[in-house]
């Protein structure tokens, strides 16, 4: 296969991609089980930074590791220009790739379909992001470098983003069904605690990642302490209100 | 509550009416198979209840009125004999306030008490169990500078045993008569009347009894205790809170009368992390006790051995918080392991209550805490009284002293409605109880609710404050002397 042809139809790709993909690409805000979602990157792009992805270990997040990848899928070195983001698109795709693959790699029993106590929500999102924590297990000494680029502030905005993917990602994969204010707060401390745990996996030594683990068990355990001291705080807030209106009434204020 | 007219010049006018009424009445529910009629229907024959029907009989006011009580329970059966032994004691105590006991000497009550059994306390000890921080309320030291008045009190409160209560209230309504009493008898629904052609029952509650019975009301007082059929069926809600704490209570045996001798009697309480441990002075060498802790430690203080249960409650006064964690996971044998760890903990002994040494048999039961406060306290035809409206945490031992003033309201509203020729069953004529009462039992369950928050706090820079605070409060003679009036019944 001679290169030049190659990279014409990477060109070729690039160019008719909109054309082609926007019929199926719809973006889908919400979770559906009714619609496939399409795949997130396009074939080629795909194709390079599953190679780069490869060479991770190795070269670490770098332009090395994406001109490599580049190689290994047949495309030439200058392909890699083709992402505008550069390193941090291999980044991107490494969250998104892992994200999507959560469903798949975390299976739980259907209900009613093992004998037994049904797993809860909330042993269903532990599992979920333990598992999503070891998929940067094999990448782990690169990670920093990755953690370092996602908080350079040109990429700091859609690496949140990202985040809020995955926590969302997970609170579904769990059948989580709230619909109230919880929503948000779950998501945003799912959020932090990810982050937190990330951060401290990269130092982590341990065997299999223990200490991480208990890391992560540590802090939602906080949260779940501050979770029913706010439900508590909130219980109080919601009599004292009443009792102020009801005290009024008793003074005869028509409220 | 508004001022009065002069009792005299509607005495006669007022009873007289009342009394027609119910004559007329009579011959109503005679004639057909109707319910029976009466004025004031209360529901429970707690103290909160009976101190209404005997402040209601005692007023030339009210006495006209007809009036019924039914109690669920026995109430011959559990009255306290009066030749009762002094060297046991029912666990379930209370402590009255001074304007308690002023409205039962004035209803004409406490007059029956059982006095052996009843026991003043002039002194009160409180302190942090994490910092230490003491208060002590005593008259004296809440006077500051100036000499102490022969006129003015010196106890704070009466420990009385709560069957002592209700056998004095049941005896004052007994000698007052007129009180129709069912007795054993439980309420088997509540039911708004019809109209019918002799009356119009459609705002009233007809109460079917269990012993086939059916009483119409033109106010159905509930004093049917925390979970209140009346309230029910008022509709009246009632929020709050559980504190997941259990109250423990026994009576104990102590070594000696106390530091005052007999006729200086002295209350501790130290507040722990779990909850407030408190020991009140019973006549004699005898004490009660009342432990607020959680669920598993009560459980835990419940099945230990007597001299085990005596230990821990010796070291619940002496020990760290820390000491007594560890010691409620001993499976047994503390004795023991307090005896040792006492060796090494200072203390003032003089500044704790003496050592128990003894608990009676059978008294240790539990429990649980929470705090209730219903939306209103009265309805249309209907008015509560007592834990059917509130249910307090028992640090400040309030309970039945709020109950009590509810009684005193009612009878005070009921009276005026009376007087000015209103039908005391509408929400008008009630209208005054709850704007007296409500505001008044709201702030009490705040503040204890808040002292039962603050003193659970194990660490932080609010175990500092507050135990500033204590101090402060403890070296401010008249703030003292106004808070100590404010427990005592708004002295």
């Amino acid at each position: 296969m001679a290169p030049i042809r190659l990279s014409k139809s990477v060109f070729g790709t690039l160019r008719v991609k909109p054309n082609h993909t926007l019929p199926i690409r719809q973006r889908c805000l919400y979770h559906s089980y009714e619609h496939d979602q399409p795949p997130p990157f396009p074939e080629a792009e795909s194709s390079i930074l599953s190679a780069a992805m490869r060479h991770v270990p190795d070269h670490g997040f770098t332009n090395a590791a994406l001109k490599f990848g580049a190689r290994d899928a047949g495309y030439l070195d200058v392909s890699t220009n083709l992402l505008p983001r550069g390193v941090f698109d291999l980044i991107n795709y490494h969250l998104v790739t892992q994200r999507l693959a959560l469903k798949d790699s975390v299976q739980f029993p259907t209900e009613g379909q093992v004998e037994g106590k049904a797993m809860g929500v909330g042993a269903k999102v532990r599992a979920l992001t333990l598992a999503r924590l070891r998929a940067n297990g094999p990448i782990i000494h690169r990670w920093q470098e990755a953690l370092a680029i996602m908080a350079q502030p040109t990429y700091a905005p859609a690496s949140v983003a990202e985040l809020a993917r995955l926590a969302d990602e997970i609170w579904f994969l769990a059948a989580d069904t709230s619909v109230d204010s919880s929503w948000y707060t779950k998501r945003a401390s799912l959020s932090a605690l990810y982050a937190a745990s990330d951060v401290f996996m990269t130092q982590d030594t341990s065997k299999d990642f223990i200490e991480t683990e208990q890391f992560f068990d540590a802090r939602l355990k906080d949260v779940s302490r501050m979770g029913s001291f706010m439900g508590a705080v909130g219980e109080w807030v919601g009599y004292t209100g009443h009792s102020a209106v009801n005290v009024l009434r008793s003074k005869g204020v028509r409220i | 509550m508004s001022p009065r007219l002069p009792l005299g010049t509607h005495r006669a006018l007022a009873a007289g009416i009342s009394r027609i009424r119910i004559v007329q009445r009579r011959c109503a529910s005679n004639s057909a198979t109707g319910p029976e009629i009466y004025d004031v229907v209360c529901v429970g024959g707690g103290p909160a209840g009976l101190s209404l029907l005997a402040g209601l009989r005692a007023s030339n006011l009210t006495r006209g009125l007809r009036v019924a009580l039914i109690e669920g329970q026995d109430l011959y059966k559990n009255r306290l004999p009066k030749d009762a032994s002094l060297d046991t004691f029912s666990n379930r105590c209370s402590s009255l306030t001074p304007a308690s006991v002023k409205n039962l000497q004035e209803i004409g009550a406490w007059d029956h008490v059982n006095a052996a059994r009843v026991q003043p306390y002039q002194e009160m000890q409180v302190w942090d169990g994490v910092s230490d921080a003491r208060i002590s309320f005593d008259w004296d030291s809440a006077r500051g500078m100036s000499p102490r008045k022969p006129t003015q009190p010196t106890t704070i409160a009466y420990m009385i045993e709560n069957v002592n209560t209700i056998t004095t209230l049941l005896s004052r309504v007994e000698e007052l008569g007129g009180v129709d009493i069912f007795s054993a008898t439980k309420v088997d629904s509540i039911d708004l009347g019809k109209e019918t052609e002799h009356a119009d029952f459609s705002s009233w509650p007809i109460l079917s009894l269990s012993n086939g019975k059916s009483l119409a009301a033109r106010l159905l007082v509930g004093a049917d205790g925390a979970n209140s059929p009346v309230r029910t069926f008022a509709g009246i809600q009632s929020r709050g809170f559980d504190y997941n704490r259990h109250g423990v209570v026994a009576t104990l045996k102590l070594s000696g009368p106390g530091w005052g001798g007999a006729d200086h009697k002295i209350a501790y309480q130290r507040f722990l992390p779990s909850g407030p441990l408190a020991m009140l002075p019973l006549p004699g060498n005898m004490a009660t006790l009342v432990w607020s802790t959680t669920p598993e430690r009560a459980a835990k203080l419940k099945t230990l051995a007597p001299n085990d249960f005596v230990a821990m409650v010796n070291a619940g006064f002496r020990l760290s918080p820390t000491d007594l964690e560890y010691l409620h996971t001993v499976p047994s044998g503390q004795e023991d392991e307090v005896q040792w760890r006492e060796k090494h903990t200072s203390t003032n002994e003089r500044a704790i209550p003496v050592r128990a040494v003894d608990v009676q048999q059978g008294t240790v039961a539990s429990f649980p805490l929470r705090m209730r406060h219903a939306d209103t306290y009265t309805g249309e035809r209907v008015a509560l009284v007592g834990d059917a409206a509130h249910t307090i945490h028992p640090l400040a031992g309030q309970g039945l002293n709020q109950g009590q003033g509810d009684a005193a309201a009612l009878v005070r509203t009921i009276s005026h409605a009376v007087q000015t020729g209103q039908d005391i069953g509408s929400t008008i004529a009630l209208e005054s109880y709850n704007e007296e009462r409500y505001a008044e039992n709201n702030a009490m369950l705040g503040v204890c609710d808040k002292l039962h928050r603050l003193y659970s706090i194990e660490s932080g820079p609010l175990v500092g404050l507050r135990s500033i605070g204590l101090r402060a409060v403890d070296a401010m003679g008249p703030l003292k002397g106004f808070l100590m009036g404010r427990a005592a019944g708004g002295a």
